[in-house]
């Protein structure tokens, strides 16, 4: 039949027939998926079992696990996974905190609400450089608004990125300004979720506002919570662009993320061995997370059904 | 229509023969693309090449340069090389990344094209040995290691690069506040000592009159300073002070090489030792002074983050009374459009540590590039490269440079009469280049230098003291170079 069809139409009817169609329209995605992920991943991986540095024509020797063992038992590198976890930890509740208040201010109407909201939106769609930079003029202790604000009551210059607290202090708060109406919108999306009835009824049983909280709207939204966490936290996992610009990951080396760190080995230094080594380590935290995630995303999926 | 014909074919005929007269038989189109920060020297020399460079050779010869921003300079120009997309025939380098990228195969070896072309020679001779040493020996070859050969080129030394611009860093200052009556008189009473207005006032400033000048300087808004009410605090001094890239070691180790101790010595490899040298009591003490005067500096300096840029920037917003920084960030101070100071600034030599005998050691560590070709390069293109250098190291080319803001690295160009009144701070730089050393070249410079500026800013920022720091960079170096076989 084929060969019929072949002769018939040509190669072109051939290749259209609608038993490979299918495949056809598919094959451009997943060659270039091939090629600009799939392969370069696999590369990488390899290149994690020898001693390949890219700055150098050296032919590479095979090293086994070395890399793996050299970069989980390297101080440094725990040191930079706990700095990520402190600001993790303080970026994401912080943005929690924030987004569910301003969720909660938006789920009522009030004069110009559509264009209050447009406004809180924006931090989230700017390029992280340019928060970068934003957060480290304000913070610049010599004419940054921060300063000069405070300056008005203490006629003293304010230095905030001169402390290993302070910096860490600093990008959270520029995470936080960016990612808060993310946690936002979810959160809104829960609570306009809530089916008002709900909320007629506990007033005549004279229900408390926090019972009403937690017995009505928390179910609805703790899902989208949990999603929040997940999602935020996966993100400011791999935290970079903000610290390279506002700390460049100092004072010291103290808010110097995995991923900063990660940046350091593999093009300043050039162990790309090594580099790869934790970028696959790192890749196995954000794949653990990404489940956790996926799984958060089912139950919401359910609960709706 | 016959004549017509006849006509083209006599057009065609002279045009060829116009072209076979005037051009050799082998003429090309080179297109040499180099990578170039994008600041003014590269931009001069980019425009200047267009204007009147001609091929030797009678290549029809373009200069593609590829502006990078500096912040992302070294890492575009090593992603460019360790992909192997072998883009550039030409690079503008620092001096730091020699070691890395001739190891790694990518800098051409000229060494024997130098000694086989007199032109290049007499050039190698003219330029300042600081130079030669810093932007063009790999392994490095110190200035004295050099003149100790006696010839140039040394024999069994090998050649990299050429100077495309010579930095040296020195005092810029505001002289309208520094040669204020009022203020000398009180300076003076103050410390009595005189507070530097005239060059030669600078030739004798020291580290203690600098700090003085910074304790002094330090105003709050509504003081008077110079005659005026300020409308804004101002600080007296600044220095480079940044944990980015260099932007603290290259005025640290100004500090302890004028004391007399040393960093990690790559020329005397494998003897020389990391350990009790970077953290020798010497350098200790010059570090420690180093850090004694962050306190008279804008404040952003106390965060770590006053780089090269950084402290231009406040300077020429007025907010600083002297800053040392690199001669090729001059002439934005000198632009009205961008410098509220541009007629108030004048420029010294940058201070110095005090010796026994009364003189000043004013050794400093060199800035600036080279620019270096490309192994993949053609014998024709490395003829034409080559030939682009001689351009450039032209005396000519290189005083409409120095007039445009470039400096030269040429003795002949320097010792000019007319060489210190093309800029006003041409003096201080033909002062300071005398004083200049470099840093490491070997190609674990970036890692040495990243682990030293993290201590260096927990330092600056008053979370460690000096000795903590060195302590902590004299045995990170000291491991890094035993397991490189550096140290033995």
């Amino acid at each position: 039949m084929a060969d019929a069809a072949h002769h018939r139409g040509g190669f072109g009817a051939w290749l259209l027939d609608p038993k490979r169609r299918g495949a056809l329209l598919v094959t451009p995605a997943i060659a270039i998926l091939f090629v600009m992920n799939i392969f370069p991943l696999m590369w990488s991986f390899g290149l994690s079992f020898f001693n390949y540095k890219a700055s150098s024509l050296k032919v590479p020797k095979f090293k086994g696990l070395d890399n793996y063992h050299d970069v989980l038992t390297d101080e440094k590198v725990w040191e930079r996974f706990q700095t990520t976890a402190i600001i993790v930890s303080a970026s994401v509740v912080l943005q929690l905190i924030i987004g569910f208040l301003l969720a909660l201010m938006f789920a009522k109407a009030f004069p110009m609400r559509r264009i209050v909201l447009m406004l809180v939106l924006t931090p989230m769609m700017l390029s992280f450089v340019s928060v970068g930079v934003f957060f480290k003029l304000f913070y610049e202790p010599t004419f940054g608004i921060v300063s000069f604000v405070i300056n008005l009551f203490t006629e003293e210059r304010f230095v905030l990125l001169g402390s290993p607290e302070g910096a860490i202090a600093g990008i959270v708060i520029a995470d936080a300004w960016m990612w808060s109406p993310f946690v936002m919108l979810l959160v809104l999306a829960g609570l306009v979720s809530v089916p008002k009835y709900l909320y007629e009824a506990a007033e005549i049983d004279r229900a408390s506002a926090w019972r009403r909280f937690w017995t009505i709207t928390f179910p609805y939204i703790k899902s989208l919570l949990l999603l929040a966490v997940l999602f935020r936290t996966i993100e400011t996992f791999k935290l970079f662009d903000i610290v390279y610009i506002i700390t460049e990951g100092g004072p010291g080396s103290t808010t110097e993320t995995i991923a900063v760190y990660l940046y350091r080995t593999a093009f300043q230094f050039f162990k790309t061995s090594q580099s790869s080594a934790l970028a696959y380590i790192v890749l196995f935290i954000v794949i653990v997370l990404t489940n956790l995630y996926l799984y958060a995303v089912n139950r919401r999926a359910e609960e709706i059904d | 229509m016959k004549s017509r014909n006849v006509l083209r074919g006599l057009m065609g005929a002279t045009v060829l023969a116009a072209s076979f007269g005037s051009a050799p038989a082998f003429s090309a189109d080179i297109t040499i693309t180099m990578a170039a920060p994008d600041w003014p020297p590269t931009r001069f020399m980019k425009e200047h090449f267009d204007a009147t460079y001609t091929s030797p050779a009678g290549h029809n010869t373009t200069l593609d340069m590829d502006f990078i921003p500096w912040p992302s300079f070294y890492e575009r120009v090593a992603a460019s090389l360790t992909s192997g997309e072998q883009k550039y025939q030409m690079i503008v380098t620092d001096s730091q990344w020699l070691g890395a990228f001739v190891e790694g195969g990518y800098y051409l070896n000229l060494t024997d094209r130098i000694n086989a072309d007199p032109e290049l020679t007499a050039i190698m001779q003219d330029l300042h040995p600081a130079l030669v040493s810093a932007y063009s020996t790999y392994p490095h070859r110190t200035r004295a290691q050099l003149e100790e050969a006696g010839v140039v080129p040394a024999p069994g030394v090998n050649y990299y690069g050429f100077p495309q611009f010579p930095d040296t860093y020195v005092t810029y200052y505001r002289q309208d506040i520094f040669c204020h009556e009022g203020e000398m008189a009180a300076f003076q009473e103050k410390y009595g000592t005189n507070l530097p207005c005239t060059y030669e006032d600078w030739q004798d400033t020291d580290w203690e009159k600098f700090a003085q000048i910074g304790e002094f300087l330090q105003r709050k808004k509504g003081d008077m300073l110079a005659g005026e009410v300020l409308d804004d605090d101002f600080y007296g001094i600044a220095y480079q002070a940044g944990k980015g890239y260099d932007f603290s070691s290259m005025q640290i180790n100004a500090f302890i090489w004028q004391q007399g101790g040393d960093i990690w010595d790559e020329s005397k490899a494998p003897d020389a030792q990391a350990e009790g040298v970077v953290n020798s009591d010497i350098a200790v003490k010059a570090f420690d002074q180093y850090l004694s005067m962050i306190q008279y500096m804008p404040p952003v300096a106390r965060t770590g983050q006053m780089d090269i840029f950084v402290e231009q920037d406040l300077y020429m917003q007025g907010k600083v009374g002297a800053m040392i920084d690199w001669v090729g960030l001059g002439e934005p101070v000198l632009d009205p459009t961008a410098s509220k100071v541009h007629d108030k600034s004048a420029f010294g030599p940058a201070p110095g540590s005090r010796q026994a005998d009364g003189s000043i050691d004013r050794t400093g560590n060199i800035g600036g590039q080279p620019f270096v070709l490309t192994t993949w390069n053609s014998d024709e293109v490395v003829d034409e490269a080559l030939n682009v250098v001689k351009w450039w190291l032209k005396s000519d080319t290189q005083l409409e440079a120095v007039k445009n803001g470039g400096q030269s690295g040429l003795k002949s160009v320097m010792a000019m009469p007319e060489y210190n009144d093309l800029r006003p701070w041409n003096r201080a730089h033909v002062e300071m280049i005398d004083w200049q050393k470099d840093v490491w070249h070997i190609p674990e410079f970036f890692e040495m230098l990243t682990q030293q500026q993290e201590e260096f800013d927990k330092a600056i920022t008053g979370q460690i003291g000096a000795k903590e720091a060195l302590d902590a960079i004299a045995e990170f170096q000291q491991e890094l170079l035993e397991d490189g076989d550096y140290i033995k």
